[in-house]
């Protein structure tokens, strides 16, 4: 076995972002104690989002010096490859930050002491949450991923439980434990199955040993594999593993909902991709069908996520589990492109799930947004909040029009653009099926997104003053909205940036 | 050879679109500055047009285009972009003058309308989107502004919708003009599947038409002028598509005088000059343009003739001078098209917004009801008259050197088609005749208090009336100067002496026999309809064309309609309900699965997971 490689002051750059997540993390946690009661908790929100902004300067920093090509091989490894730093995880952690950082600069003003009696710890967990999304994104070995996950867990599950008063949230947190649990139960044994298979926890030992396991022991690969596909299936909430998801969805804060909707599941992506396109996609030995049952496995659940996702949204009247449902057939198409696999028809994976990801992160926020605004004035989170939304806040129900139209994939929005390279996917690895529910879902969701629609537009409201917004949290729905068009009207270049960024040899095969 | 705000062409559309965005926002709050605010968002667009146009004419630049990526898929791309010509600045300038008087007049005749402010923002809509298909350089985005003022149009022709046959009309100028943007599209598809490259863009069509004869076989050739000639006849109310424009007067008068006189209409004329060299490819397709023009020039003028309703009988003259347009091109004279567009679009605005004026003062359109208003509206009967003239082809108006163009260009390919238009021009001049004496001179009516309209409605009059006399300078048999300006080659001059005085003395002859009858009495008016009536009852009816549509289209396919009515509730509606059904049912299982326990949630976990691995690993080791 050769020796460990040890970290030296020069790697301080290259994890530069998690450093400075970690410290202010601890220097707030400090503060919160340090502050006087009488002190607004909102200036530690304020402290968290410059952590968050200087880690995503960092993270931009690293991503053009890897571009200028200063790193010979596109990435930097580091820990013996257990840690790498390299495009695709660089542009996730991204996304991740700045979703982050939305929602905490949303939720300034928004979130009530009466409500949230923990503020200031709801704005400092955000970062170690978010360390544990970079952490899952940034990994190559089995270790590290599931360290992360389980930092990013824990953390949420404080986070959901941060309506102290609320015994919706109480139980959302209780539900939440148990099911993330059982999760990383799954998903840990299946680790641990792969890794007495292989004899490595490093996914590059693993795909090197996987040929020899694939002789001798099929059937235990087969199970290894399943019980992680269920971990992650209930970590993503596809269908039948989402029933979770509603009620912690509910139970939370809105922002913190937001967070789950978008980082928490894109960071659950991050670590799926890194794992399977490096294990189960090398798992090539002639006799062996696991590679395309497990691929199979994954389009299934893709389909039974975006079914059950759409049919179970027309049936909700609660705003915050109508968009956990439709969080679930998001996650379902997501989970297309990895599941289409690689094919020589098809080597953009990559970019169609990020630009989806993209959209889908600003659409989610902007809407969760608009959400928290609407709830806090009409005292519910139920449909019925939307009511009249038109006549009193015209410009707010046109913003929130544009990201429902995004979600349910209309033209010109990022959702249908998303959606359009995604169904572009399936027809060229000729996987038509697939291809189908996708459009028949996204045909059906229409109907979900055009009841909100309906009620600001047509209903008349019992308010009838206008909407009371706050200027960060107008702001956050504005750049959603006008990032949501834009990803609309210029989807060629994002798209091609992506492609040109990413290359599979260097960022996501070890 | 400066192209400094060719380069900011695309602003010209933006300003009154801007002005409809700011005018839906705010909605009806702002009643009479809304009306400003469309009015001098024109006015920046007929600024900028006019800077672009001085640039142009002393320069003498090159065309100027700039166009961006708009979706690559494959190696199928689509381009977005403005193009800047003569051709097209010629179009701004008249769009853009026209539009801004208009909205100008318009701030009179609306005054009293609880809607100005949305009439206001739909007018700035039409002029944004009109503005954009003359700055369109390729087709597809040509295409989606053509639908863009049909929409427009639309909504404007049915602006009072409290009114049944505003609604009727809207609908069916909407409907009819469907079927030449049918014609259109399939095209505009063959266009994209025959062209090298997919290319749409008019400057590739121009080459591959024009130098590489033989890239795209004659038959085609034909096949897609033949249907873009199509969109142009429904949008242009050609034969035998007019029938949509005459009932689309339903609309406020401002807005005939804009859309169904001077700019919409005239649409169809600019397609077909802006494809020309695909017509040129094929000669079937410019003979029948000529003959379609010439056709619908005499038919409409008949019709003319025996229309009550001052409104219609401009109409139907503009369906008449739009006849001579596609005449002009379909005998090989853009230039004399787009002369005669030019003069057109000025007096039979003039004549339109006269109109209004009248209407606005006595609230008939009925002209046996009306009567002697000269003494009491100066301006607008001697602007009126000046129009009449044009229109009439009396020199020296406008109108006279524009149909003389196309009169001396038809001559030279084809003499019938010049007797044809000679015949029609005699018609114009005796229903502009009768249209003038009936409404002007003469004694007043009883019990009417006409009056002058005021100044914001009686100044555009008064420009137009004097564009109307002076436009046609720009283009006579001495000094063909805007036909090498649009065609950039030194036109063929013919001098045709002979042709201007028989259409001089045509048009002055129709004159002299209306006022022989409507105001000396020396004919009797009814010198006609005593003797054949059939004939008179055939022209008030138009031909009987509607009441044949009727007979032909719409009854047939109401009743097919009804059969598909019958398929859709049963069959289709059918498939629906099921499919309804079993999503809510899949819905109404999730909702059992989420009971709050979340002892079942594990469970559905293990369910979950024991199913997939039996279904998909299982089989592997059965």
């Amino acid at each position: 076995m050769e020796a460990l490689q040890t970290l030296s002051w020069s790697d301080t750059w290259y994890l530069a972002p998690e450093l400075v997540l970690s410290g202010f993390t601890i220097i707030l946690v400090l503060l919160e104690l340090i502050l006087p009661k009488k002190i607004n908790r909102d200036l530690i929100g304020w402290l968290t989002l410059v952590g968050l902004l200087v880690a995503g300067v960092f993270v931009v920093l690293l991503l053009l010096s890897l571009g200028n090509g200063k790193e010979a091989d596109g990435f930097y490894s580091l820990l013996g490859g257990s840690y790498r730093i390299d495009d695709f995880g660089n542009v996730l952690k991204l996304v991740f930050i700045g979703a982050a950082a939305f929602i905490v600069f949303t939720s300034l003003g928004t979130i009530r002491d009466e409500d949230v009696p923990i503020k200031g710890e709801l704005y400092y967990l955000i970062l170690p949450a978010v360390l544990g999304a970079m952490v899952m994104s940034s990994s190559g070995d089995l270790i590290t991923l599931f360290v992360g996950l389980e930092l990013l867990s824990i953390t949420s599950y404080v986070l959901v439980a941060s309506r102290k008063k609320s015994n919706l949230s109480s139980e959302a947190a209780f539900k939440y434990v148990v099911t993330g649990s059982v999760a990383s139960a799954f998903i840990l044994y299946g680790m641990s199955f792969l890794y007495g298979l292989t004899g490595g926890t490093n996914v590059s030992a693993i795909q090197a040993g996987l040929d020899n396991a694939l002789i001798n022991s099929e059937a235990l690969l087969y199970i290894s594999f399943f019980l992680m596909i269920a971990g992650f299936a209930v970590k993503l909430a596809l269908a039948p593993f989402h029933a979770w998801a509603a009620d912690v969805y509910q139970g939370a804060p809105t922002p913190v909902t937001a967070f789950l909707a978008v980082v928490a599941k894109g960071a659950a992506f991050a670590m799926l991709y890194r794992i399977f396109m490096n294990t189960a996609f090398f798992a090539s030995e002639e006799e062996s069908m696991l590679k395309n049952d497990i691929f199979l496995s994954l389009s299934v659940l893709a389909a039974a996520a975006m079914i059950v996702g759409t049919a179970g949204a027309l049936r909700q009247r609660n705003v915050k589990r109508l968009l956990a449902l439709s969080g679930v057939a998001n996650a379902g198409i997501l989970l297309t492109p990895l599941a289409l696999s690689l094919t020589e028809m098809n080597a953009s994976m990559f970019s169609e799930f990020t630009y989806f990801l993209i959209a889908y992160a600003f659409m989610n926020i902007g809407a969760f947004a608009v959400l928290t605004i609407v709830a806090r004035d009409s005292g519910n989170e139920t449909l019925s909040g939307f009511a009249g939304l038109y006549h009193r806040a015209p410009w707010t129900a046109v913003a929130m029009t544009i990201l429902l139209c995004s979600l349910a994939g209309l033209p010109v929005t990022g959702g249908f653009f998303g959606k359009l390279f995604i169904l572009f996917a399936t027809v060229q690895s000729h996987t038509y099926w697939l291809g189908a529910i996708l459009l028949i879902t996204t045909v059906v969701s229409y109907a979900v997104y055009f009841t909100f629609i309906r009620q600001m537009f047509m209903r008349s409201g019992s308010i009838d003053s206008g909407l009371q917004m706050t200027l960060p949290t107008a702001i956050t729905i504005w750049i959603c909205t006008i990032a949501t068009l834009a990803l609309g009207f210029l989807p060629v270049p994002i798209l091609e940036w992506l492609d040109r960024l990413f290359s599979l040899p260097t960022d996501l095969f070890l | 050879m400066s192209t400094f705000f060719a380069e900011y062409a695309w602003l010209v559309p933006v300003f009154p679109f801007a002005a409809f965005l700011v005018l839906t926002a705010m909605g009806k709050g702002l009643k009479k500055t809304g009306a400003w605010i469309g009015t001098i968002a024109t006015f920046g667009s007929l600024v900028l047009s006019l800077c672009i146009a001085t640039e142009r004419i002393s320069g003498n630049a090159a065309d100027y285009s700039n166009q961006y990526n708009w979706i690559e898929i494959g190696n199928m791309k689509l381009t977005a972009g403005f193009e800047v010509t003569n051709l097209s600045t010629l179009m701004l300038v008249i769009v853009t003058l026209v539009s801004f008087l208009v909205n100008l007049y318009s701030q009179g005749y609306m005054k009293n309308d609880e809607r100005i402010s949305t009439f206001f923002a739909y007018v700035a809509l039409f002029t944004s989107s009109m503005l954009g298909l003359i700055l369109s350089d390729n087709l597809l985005t040509f295409f989606i502004f053509w639908e863009l003022v049909g929409v427009c149009s639309f909504l404007l022709v049915g602006f009072w919708y409290h009114k049944p046959e505003a609604k009727a009309a809207a609908k069916k100028a909407f409907i009819v003009t469907r079927v030449g943007d049918l014609g259109l599209l399939i095209a505009l598809l063959l266009l994209f599947w025959y062209m090298p490259g997919h290319a749409l863009d008019f400057t590739t069509i121009h080459n591959v038409f024009d130098s590489q004869a033989g890239v795209i076989s004659t038959g085609i050739t034909t096949l897609i002028a033949l249907l873009i000639f199509l969109g142009a006849v429904g949008k242009s109310g050609q034969f035998p598509l007019h029938v949509w424009l005459p009932d689309a007067m339903e609309g406020p008068t401002p807005i005939s005088a804009l859309i169904h006189a001077a700019t919409m209409v005239a649409a169809g004329v600019f397609l077909v000059a802006r494809t020309f060299d695909i017509f040129e490819a094929s000669q079937v397709a410019m003979n029948t343009v000529a003959i379609v023009g010439a056709f619908t020039a005499i038919f409409a003028a008949t019709i003319g003739l025996a229309q009550n309703d001052i409104k219609r009988i401009l109409a139907f003259s503009t369906v008449s001078q739009l006849g001579y347009m596609m005449l002009a091109l379909g005998v090989g004279s853009v230039t004399g098209a787009m002369f005669h567009l030019l003069t057109h679009a000025f007096f039979k605005a003039l004549l339109f917004l006269g109109a209004g004026s009248v209407i606005h003062s006595v609230h008939t359109q009925d002209i046996r009801e009306m009567g002697g208003l000269g003494s009491k509206m100066k301006i607008t009967a001697w602007t009126f008259g000046i129009g009449a003239l044009a229109l009439s082809g009396i020199p020296p108006f406008s109108g006279f050197w524009s149909k003389d163009a196309i009169l001396t260009a038809a001559l030279d390919k084809q003499p019938i088609l010049f007797i044809v238009g000679l015949v029609a021009a005699f018609f114009t001049a005796l229903y502009m005749a009768r249209l003038f004496f009936l409404v002007f001179v003469g004694k007043p009516r009883e019990g009417q208090h006409a009056k002058e309209s005021p100044a914001v409605m009686t100044i555009p009059l008064i420009v137009l009336a004097v564009l109307a006399i002076v436009a046609g300078f720009v283009e006579t048999p001495f000094n063909g100067w805007l036909g090498q300006w649009l065609m950039g080659d030194e036109a063929e001059h013919h001098v045709s002496g002979l042709v201007m005085v028989i259409s001089a003395a045509v048009g002055l002859l129709g004159l002299y026999i209306g006022w022989l009858m409507y105001v000396k009495g020396t004919i009797r008016r009814d010198a006609v309809s005593a003797r054949v009536s059939g004939l008179v009852t055939l022209l008030e009816r138009k031909y009987y064309i509607d009441e044949l549509y009727q007979l032909i289209f719409v009854k047939p396919l109401q009743s097919f309609g009804k059969v598909l009515e019958l398929f859709d509730y049963y069959v289709v509606d059918g498939i629906v309900r099921i499919s309804g059904y079993s999503v809510s049912a899949i819905g109404r299982l999730n909702s059992r699965l989420q009971s709050g326990q979340v002892q079942t949630y594990a469970l559905s976990v293990l369910i979950g997971i024991v199913i997939l691995i039996v279904a998909i690993a299982g089989r592997r080791f059965w």
